[in-house]
């Protein structure tokens, strides 16, 4: 029941050290047409229940730290509004295809490591000085690759895949997507060791383009987008490599 | 909590914002055989580095000198900066920001693929460097992926450092940390230390700060006995959205945005802040004058805009209207585009055909750790970088878009200075600091494991908020002596009602209630340096205006403040230390027409526009 | 130790979302035209038999295949009927339909610049998609219509 001012929120609740079985809890807010839906939680543990457990820091859509299911779908928190969803109720559960730590906190282990495993780095064999001034790079060349850059690493598109949901190993869109930007970074050399990742079963060509990654990306990233361009790649240095087999 | 375990490495740093990971790879980079432990309570991308949108300062065209950028920045802070400290960051400000291109950060172009640069308040020329607007996410972005390339990194994600780690000699040897998880307080070692945990903008109620930036690293060495240096200096923005405070960047204005009351007049005019030039004119926006002019003057004329009664009434509270429609959709979108996103989310208005609704809200805390211009502090082994730090390029007022630099600039060289410690007295005593790390476990949970059976409980978020409108009402742009009296007494007032605070949740996995509670306990901390340490200077300087002393006092006030933690807590000890001046002795500070600072490069067609810096949509 | 709670597999995983569905879609759709490719191989297979193996030794895969005397056209004829032309419609409507998802995927997979602009997705599909297709059908019908 939602009204009087009044907004229900049901939010999935599990502690590690004393549930078996996760559970939900409902709790009444005020409703506040400005709100998003993480002030309604914040306004829970100011002042109803302090147990309640979450990430959460800039409040602008730009930290990534506060991504959960809304109604069943991935959103950040602070940019879902409350008066999407009123007078109804909201269940905010965890970002689902992630292991629950508690309440509404997943683990990210998993997620950094395979954001690692790509190589998000700049690779050259060249490293000039600093003194030698910037490398130059056209807003042309720029262009190729910032769309991929814009990525906050909130997991949304992880759990809008389901092939990451059925396969633990698979390397998911956000760190495939990173993979990729730096391939497409005028600036680096390193897109044939990166490949070496990228190229493996769990990594690009476990994605069978299901695209709803980018239809949740906050930030227009377009991760599916990223990864069949990789496999266009990926697909030209495979066959590269029989016409000109390893040679240097 | 359960008991300590211990965790050895070279350097210990705690905090992975900007300065943190920039000094993690100075070691990481000079030092292949250390191992460098970065501490965060966030995973590093988190942090509030990310936020920043507008640009970073440093001088690359040939149209700036280093000379004007160090005038700019003494100037800015209203002769309150350390001149010496100014002139080496600015001096090494080019390479850093070079160093970080090098490493990936996307910057905006120009067509001829050198970076580009925008004009920022206060300065004289445009040097802003800028990645559309959202400059603070791509540094962070770039230093965070760099560091996975070094091996000899590690990072304890999500640990809560809550205390420093001694040694017999008065080193600083490491931190006791919380691990969030399972909430295991660990004993996190090295032969020095690097605090960069950012400011503490949450001790206010209107801030475009994150939940995070509570000063813990702050209260911290505060406690250790290190002092928090010139902390009444608050920066203000002058263009938040009322009610969540979130930042509309200075970029906005510097791409030729204006400010307006609500008779549609370009008020700041009538402050000493220049001619209002149409929008239309080719030399509009002007450097220095009018909207770009400092962020410290452009909040204070907002509040005489408002007891003059000629600000807009919002649901919000009162507000002026940043407009930028005749800047146009295509040049809205190629260099301002989160503008428009944050705009169109947060207040329900498109920039490109409504004003925005603005206010001044906190930003900066120009305060910080006390160190040297070597980001040392007192106490051997530790060093702070960063919002945390104060070493003082800063002063009395922040430049926008100088943070961004001084986390590179200032990171590094504490990274450098740290590892050389580090190799110069590798030999402590590991025992000694794990019984303390222990300890500090067994005091959070006595103190914060008891049940409820005390009265007169108190609740963390209802003294967060009684703090929050002390420190607006008492230490907000204009303060007084009676305004400031009344914060020290309500802080003094929430310290002993904190100790009554207790919490619904008893449990050791990811208890944020608890770290809630350590958070409020530095805020308050921070707080109560802020406000005596206003109360004390009785004058007005920068983003420090005494109503009561409306004047600069040179004679007596040219001096940074250092307030030290008196023992047991209560009202701290203030002293005070003189500015370092080098070359630039104090002079009037001003901005529009009399700023003298026409040069041809300031026109249009010259030096200044040689293409559109390339910016996809 | 691991105190984690992993939530159940959803099995049903493809009705939670309508981007689901039109995956599953999609993806079914190559099951019609793996079928019409069968028929149309075997169709193929009728045309190069025409009436020379007519009468082919019984207990021969000829004489299974091509049994009668006039293969091609029975066949013919036997797909003239209601069922086999639902079955040919409801391919066409699939090998269509994964036509116009394939296009619609194509800009998001290659991404044509022009500078620093990119080519807009309408235009990117046309120009890589429906124009070619177009073009290439334009050019069968008028072979054949000749």
């Amino acid at each position: 029941m939602s009204n009087n001012g009044k907004m229900t929120l049901e939010i999935f609740r599990y502690h590690p050290e004393t549930d078996a079985e996760p559970r939900y809890q409902s709790y009444e807010v005020p409703y506040n047409e400005d709100w998003v839906v993480l002030d309604a939680i914040n306004w829970i543990k100011d002042h109803m229940d302090g147990s309640v457990t979450y990430r959460w820091s800039c409040r602008m859509g730009v930290c990534g730290s506060c991504g959960m299911m809304v109604n069943g779908e991935p959103k950040l928190t602070c940019a879902a509004f409350l008066k999407d969803y009123y007078p109804g109720a909201v269940r905010v559960d965890p970002l689902v295809n992630f292991p629950v730590e508690r309440d509404l906190l997943i683990s990210m282990d998993g997620f950094m490591e395979k954001l690692e495993a790509v190589k998000p780095y700049i690779i050259r064999d060249d490293v000039n000085d600093t003194s030698e001034g910037e490398y130059r790079q056209s807003p042309a060349e720029l262009a190729r690759y910032k769309q991929f850059s814009m990525c906050i690493n909130c997991m949304l598109c992880y759990s809008a895949c389901p092939v990451v949901g059925h396969e633990e190993e698979f390397l998911g869109p956000a760190a495939l997507a990173l993979g990729h930007r730096y391939n497409k970074d005028s600036r680096d050399q390193g897109q044939s060791e990166r490949m070496e990742v990228m190229l493996s079963n769990e990594a690009m060509w476990g994605c069978t383009f299901v695209g709803e990654c980018s239809v949740v990306c906050p930030k227009h990233v377009d991760p599916a987008g990223a990864i069949q361009q990789a496999k266009a790649a990926g697909a030209q240095e495979y066959f590269k490599s029989f016409v000109m087999p390893r040679s240097s | 909590m359960s008991h300590a375990t211990t965790h050895q490495h070279d350097v210990v740093i705690i905090g992975g914002g900007g300065a943190g990971l920039r000094a993690a790879i100075a070691i990481a980079e000079e030092n292949p055989s250390f191992s460098v432990a970065c501490v965060s309570k966030v995973y590093p991308m988190r942090s509030h580095t990310v936020t920043a949108e507008g640009g970073a300062a440093a001088v690359i065209k040939p149209n700036d000198s280093l000379e004007d950028h160090i005038y700019d920045t003494i100037s800015g802070a209203d002769w309150l900066a350390d001149q010496d400290a100014v002139e080496y960051f600015v001096n090494r400000a080019p390479s850093e920001m070079i160093q970080l291109e090098h490493w990936g950060c996307p910057w905006s172009r120009m067509a001829d693929g050198s970076v580009a640069v925008r004009p920022f308040g206060g300065m004289k020329i445009e040097r802003t460097w800028f990645a559309a607007d959202k400059t603070g996410f791509h540094m962070l972005h770039s230093l965070f992926q760099t560091t996975l390339k070094y091996g000899n990194i590690v990072r304890y994600d999500e640990h809560f450092a809550s205390k420093l780690l001694l040694d017999d000699e008065g080193r600083c040897r490491g931190c006791a940390a919380i691990e969030l998880r399972t909430g295991t307080v660990r004993a996190i070692l090295g032969k020095s230390v690097i605090i960069c945990t950012g400011g503490a903008g949450k001790a206010f109620p209107f801030t475009t700060n994150g939940a995070i930036k509570t000063g813990d690293g702050m209260a911290m060495a505060y406690h250790a006995g290190v002092a928090l240096k010139d902390m009444e200096f608050i920066q203000y923005h002058p263009t938040g959205l009322p009610g969540t405070g979130i930042l509309i960047t200075e970029a906005s204005r510097g791409e030729g945005g204006i400010l307006v009351n609500k008779d549609g007049y370009r008020y700041l005019q009538d402050y000493d802040l220049g001619e209002a030039l149409d929008v239309s004119d080719p030399r509009h926006p002007q450097k220095r004058a009018m909207e770009l002019g400092p962020r410290d003057k452009l909040s204070q004329c907002f509040i005489k805009e408002k007891n003059a009664g000629r600000t807009i009434k919002t649901k919000d509270g009162d507000a002026v209207h940043l407009d930028l429609r005749h800047l146009g959709a295509a040049k809205i979108d190629k260099r301002i585009p989160f503008v428009r996103e944050l705009a169109r989310s947060y207040a329900g208005i498109d920039p490109v055909h409504q004003p925005i609704p603005v206010r001044p809200v906190v930003h900066y805390v120009m305060g910080g750790i006390d160190v040297d211009s070597n980001s040392a502090t007192n106490i051997p082994g530790l060093y702070a970088a960063g919002e945390c730090a104060c070493v003082s390029i800063n002063g009395a007022n922040r430049l926008g878009s100088n943070s961004l630099t001084e986390l590179l600039v200032f990171g590094a060289q504490a990274g450098t200075h740290a590892a050389r410690f580090a190799m110069d007295k590798p030999d402590y005593d590991v025992s000694g600091l794990e019984a303390q790390a222990a300890d500090e476990g067994e005091r959070i949970r006595r103190t914060w494991f008891r049940t409820r059976t005390r009265s007169g409980s108190e609740r963390i978020a209802v003294l967060r908020n009684e703090l929050h409108d002390a420190m607006e009402d008492g230490a907000g742009i204009y303060r007084d002596a009676d305004s400031l009296d009344a914060a020290c007494e309500k802080i003094a007032e929430l310290r002993d009602r904190y100790r009554k605070v207790v919490l619904d949740d008893h449990t050791n996995s990811f208890n944020t209630e608890l770290t809630a509670a350590l958070e409020l306990s530095s805020l308050l901390d921070v707080a109560e340096a802020m406000a005596h340490s206003a109360r004390e200077r009785t004058e007005s300087r920068g983003s420090h205006q005494r109503l009561d002393h409306p004047d600069r006092n040179d004679d007596d006030f040219l001096a940074h403040t250092l307030a030290f933690r008196a023992d047991g807590g209560g009202a701290p000890r203030i002293e005070y230390r003189p500015v370092t001046i080098t070359k630039w002795p104090p002079g009037e500070r001003t901005y529009g027409a009399d700023s003298g600072l026409k040069r041809p490069a300031d026109e249009p067609g010259e030096a200044g526009e040689p293409g559109e810096p390339g910016e996809p949509s | 130790m691991s105190g984690q709670y992993h939530r159940p597999h959803r099995w049903a995983w493809w009705t939670e979302r309508p981007g689901y569905m039109r995956f599953m879609i999609r993806e079914l759709t190559s099951v019609f035209m793996a079928g019409y490719l069968v028929v149309f191989v075997l169709t193929l297979a009728k045309v190069g038999a025409g009436e020379a193996l007519a009468g082919a030794t019984p207990g021969t895969i000829e004489d299974v295949l091509f049994g009668s005397p006039h293969p091609f056209a029975e066949w013919i004829a036997e797909m003239r009927s209601p069922g086999w032309m639902a079955a040919h419609a409801v391919a066409l409507a699939a090998a269509v339909w994964h036509a116009v998802t394939f296009f619609g995927a194509v800009p998001q997979a290659m991404p044509i610049f022009l500078g620093e602009k990119r080519l807009p997705a309408p235009v990117a599909m046309i120009v890589m998609g429906y124009g070619p297709w177009l073009t290439v059908t334009a050019v069968i019908l008028w072979w054949v219509l000749r």
